[in-house]
């Protein structure tokens, strides 16, 4: 499966050498149109990874997680994936960091396992994706964004859970 | 986006105070930004590496073809979206095919199309936020990146969750939709 991307990348090689295209300056000339927009997304990474990883470091995301843990009892998640759940919207390479976590820990064919790897498929690190976004055009009044995203974000997490208990337990 | 990031902020670091103590505030602080350089450089590269890919897509008209596949869909949610349509059709086909790493670039061009042609500079437009609840919602075909994590710890049935990742990434991109549309409307 891996290897659909390399072979798809010499399918479109091939393809615009039939359609007579410069390859190499239509690569440069979209690498080109990439780099303003490299300089704009440092200052916007720093900000954001610097209150994730203060609030992860602090404590304070597993104050949360034991807080809430009851609540998930009750609706029937393992407490287990609370860290997943929360840290998801945050940040990408946690939550692969705290998923790789589980995996070792129960094994990835295990339930909680499998349901980790559906709520990590089915949703995004949006929170991340909205101040990158947003901050890389500098964009200051967001609209609906953030509570369209939320919701997005929530339903993701709701129905990969619901659909992991259908299909894994 | 002001709110979130003073909240994490301020309760990590207030939180930190008493946990852990000034020192090791600083320390993850410090880290933080120091992940966000280390980060900004290996994406870097993957960012010139498939916006060059999509200036060749670009040159043999592959993404007008796909638009043009995509267009109903794109005219009905991204009505002011002007010239980011290629942009935005690559970054949700990226993303269907759970490649996050190519989607962000596609969609950061998106966003810089639509505010070039933004006629409120600073305010989003309707189409910027569908495209970050679309994204949000995240429909994924096949999520690539999650089954070579999952084969890298040794798992029987990589595969295995195709299906509900599936089935729960399109139930909650068409609750997104609609809820677009709502808000477009509005």
């Amino acid at each position: 499966m891996s290897n659909m991307i390399p072979v798809g990348i010499v399918l479109l090689l091939f393809y615009a050498l039939l359609r007579r295209v410069k390859v190499f300056s239509a690569f440069l000339s979209g690498a080109e149109d990439g780099l303003p927009m490299l300089k704009k997304l440092l200052p916007c990474l720093a900000a954001m990874l610097v209150a994730i990883s203060v609030f992860r470091d602090s404590g304070a995301l597993t104050f949360l997680t034991d807080r809430l843990a009851p609540l998930c009892e009750r609706l029937g998640i393992d407490a287990c994936l609370l860290p997943l759940i929360l840290l998801r919207p945050l940040s990408g390479s946690a939550s692969v960091a705290l998923l790789s976590d589980l995996f070792r820990s129960f094994g990835p064919d295990s339930v909680i396992g499998l349901t980790g790897s559906v709520l990590l498929g089915a949703s995004e690190s949006i929170l991340y994706a909205l101040a990158l976004y947003f901050g890389s055009v500098g964009i200051r009044k967001t609209r609906f964004a953030i509570p369209l995203s939320v919701a997005a974000t929530m339903a993701s997490i709701g129905f990969g859970l619901l659909f992991s208990k259908l299909f894994f337990e | 986006m002001d709110t979130v990031f003073f909240l994490l902020l301020c309760v990590g670091i207030v939180t930190g105070l008493f946990t852990r103590g000034g020192e090791a505030v600083l320390a993850s602080l410090i880290g933080g930004a120091q992940t966000a350089v280390t980060n900004c450089v290996s994406m870097a590269g993957a960012y010139l590496f498939w916006m060059g890919l999509m200036g060749v897509v670009r040159a043999s008209g592959l993404t007008g073809a796909l638009s043009h596949l995509l267009r109903p869909v794109l005219r009905w949610l991204f009505r002011d979206a002007g010239g980011a349509k290629e942009a935005i059709t690559m970054n949700l086909a990226s993303n269907m095919l759970g490649l996050g790493n190519a989607a962000t670039p596609y969609g950061l061009e998106a966003m810089r199309i639509m505010e070039a042609e933004n006629p409120r500079p600073g305010v989003a437009t309707d189409s910027m936020c569908v495209l970050l609840a679309v994204n949000a919602s995240c429909l994924e075909l096949f999520p690539a990146t999650l089954i070579a994590l999952r084969q890298s710890f040794g798992s029987a049935h990589p595969a295995a969750v195709v299906m509900p990742v599936l089935l729960s990434s399109a139930c909650s991109t068409l609750l997104t939709v609609a809820l677009c549309r709502l808000c477009i409307r509005s």
